[in-house]
């Protein structure tokens, strides 16, 4: 099952990620934040083991795939009112496009097929990764898991559960 | 872009800067079959991302790695140490040590099909107080600069001495934290952050202004500098006090200098970080003041037919990300130029209104 993984311990909020997701799809998928605190750092789609988006759609427009990615279905998405994935996804991963299709979140560049995510290829950090979730444990390094508290704390809901688990 | 090289389609294409904004247009102008060509006056490819920003959080080889792939895959040829000049006078900048060879700009647009200008900022608002010029007053780019070059071994440039000295650091902007850092690896015995507001409106935020703290540096809050003074060089550094007024129109509170006593500090060195502004070096033969403000013909084209401007030479100091989105941009809209150009069709698309945020 695959997912993106951000080592915040190595990402310096440069936000190239958000440019390239911007340029090749308008709204980007993966989006900078900054806290009050001066913490710059991307916000992304985890494609939990247990999606609360998808859970919440009451259309199943948001399904997860064969390869593990949480992807939307387009045609399925009503445009409800309560936008209730956008308020579910403790990342705040889902976007309100304003346009045709009302919400639109990370589907990891599927068409861009083997070329895989532009944000990962782009990153002058080598921050971003294409992981299998079964491997995240032996990924995170002790000072990307104490960086990613930091966001946690700051941004991200505390409740929120940790990448892999 | 592009996992492997497309067949080239014939025309060329020159890139000034070869910081992240030329980088990005590189990658995608390679990816669609351009022969490309860049040009850059430093001897090392990568920009502020190489020679400003500080070398722990972008791993060089990550840069000379895609460098190399664009060499030998995709055929890109890279021209350093060369820089390019248009007709104005030049001004001196940080990094003209390195250049051995000058070309002109003409001469690029000559030889090209389109030409795409990504020079960054490289020249530092000056300190603008009584002995702002004394010897030991630098920019942040001055000081930080051939610190960075040092660690290239790239000799050539005089490194400012900084183990045992004591430094006092004007701003609080992501300079000036660069500044502070390398000023404390490098060995200061006190490093002092002067900044006339206080730790809430920094532009850095409170976070690196901790980070700062804990480094071991002084951040002095609500004071600025009024005068530099010293026989030869810098001795002393007067500070008045500062307080907080109304807000401006950037909505943070205006800081106005108190009556009083002034603070006196004995410092070797002043790093005035207080910005950089953009410096295309051909900034009038482009009519780029026009292009800033909206009055284009085509997105990221400048006064000039077929010369192209993106990155922070466009948009003024921003960062990584907003650069490499400028460049990305402007590479499609050179791409589009051409090949409208190619099939005679340009004249269908004159007249497009172009947006001022199409610009950002
Ligand atoms: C100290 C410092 C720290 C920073 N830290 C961060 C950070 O942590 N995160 C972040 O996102 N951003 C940061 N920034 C901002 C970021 O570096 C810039 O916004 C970004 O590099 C701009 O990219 P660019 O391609 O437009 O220009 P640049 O990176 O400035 O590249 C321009 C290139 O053009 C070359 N050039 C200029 N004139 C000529 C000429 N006439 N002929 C030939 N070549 C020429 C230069 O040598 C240079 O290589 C920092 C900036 C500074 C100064």
């Amino acid at each position: 099952m695959k997912t993106l993984y951000l080592d915040y311990s190595k990402c310096i909020g440069c936000g190239t990620c958000e440019a390239v997701c911007k340029f090749l799809y308008k709204i980007p998928k993966i989006v900078m934040t900054r806290t009050s605190y001066g913490l710059t750092v991307p916000l992304y789609c985890q494609h939990c083991e247990d999606p609360k988006c998808m859970k919440v759609c009451r259309q199943k427009a948001i399904f997860k795939d064969k390869q593990g990615i949480v992807r939307l279905r387009e045609e399925l998405c009503s445009g409800c009112k309560t936008k209730n994935c956008l308020v579910a996804c403790p990342y705040v991963a889902i976007m309100c496009t304003g346009r045709e299709s009302p919400v639109s979140k990370c589907d990891m560049c599927v068409t861009r097929g083997a070329l895989g995510p532009a944000c990962v290829e782009m990153c002058p950090c080598d921050a971003l990764m294409v992981e299998d979730r079964k491997d995240l444990d032996k990924r995170e390094t002790p000072a990307a898991r104490e960086a990613y508290e930091r966001v946690r704390k700051y941004i991200i809901c505390p409740d929120c559960p940790a990448p892999g688990s | 872009m592009c996992k492997s090289p497309p067949s080239k389609n014939g025309l060329k294409v020159a890139i000034i800067g070869a910081g992240p904004s030329g980088l990005a247009a590189t990658g995608y102008l390679a990816c669609m079959g351009y022969q490309v060509e860049v040009y850059d006056k430093l001897p090392r490819a990568g920009g502020l991302m190489t020679f400003g920003i500080p070398g722990h959080r972008i791993p060089a080889s990550n840069i000379e790695e895609s460098v190399k792939q664009l060499e030998n895959d995709y055929g890109v040829v890279f021209k350093l140490c060369t820089k390019i000049c248009g007709s104005e006078p030049m001004h001196q900048e940080a990094g003209d040590n390195y250049v051995f060879d000058y070309k002109s700009l003409g001469g690029r647009v000559e030889d090209n099909d389109a030409v795409l200008i990504c020079t960054g900022t490289w020249k530092s608002r000056k300190l603008n107080i009584s002995g702002g010029s004394l010897p030991g007053v630098y920019s942040g780019l001055e000081f930080l600069f051939p610190v960075r070059a040092a660690q290239y071994n790239i000799a050539k440039m005089e490194v400012p001495e900084i183990r045992g000295k004591n430094i006092a650091v004007i701003g609080a902007g992501f300079t000036a934290v660069d500044v502070v850092h390398s000023a404390v690896a490098e060995g200061a015995k006190n490093v002092y952050l002067i900044y006339r507001r206080t730790r809430n409106e920094a532009p850095c935020g409170t976070l690196e202004m901790d980070l700062m703290e804990k480094s071991g540096a002084k951040c002095l809050e609500l004071v600025s500098p009024v005068r530099i003074t010293g026989p030869d060089r810098v001795r002393m550094i007067e500070l008045a006090r500062c307080r907080l007024a109304d807000p401006d129109e950037s909505g943070r509170c205006r800081p106005l200098v108190c009556d009083g006593e002034l603070l006196n500090l004995e410092v070797d060195l002043v790093v005035a970080a207080i910005g950089e502004i953009a410096t295309p070096p051909f900034a009038h033969d482009l009519g780029l003041e026009d292009v800033r403000k909206g009055q284009i013909r085509w997105l990221h084209m400048t006064g000039m037919d077929s010369v192209f401007v993106a990155g922070d030479a466009l948009t003024g100091p921003s960062s990584i990300g907003k650069a490499v989105y400028s460049g990305l941009k402007a590479a499609k809209s050179l791409d589009q130029w051409l090949t409208l150009k190619r099939q005679n069709r340009l004249q269908e698309y004159t007249g497009e209104i172009i947006r001022k945020e199409d610009l950002r």
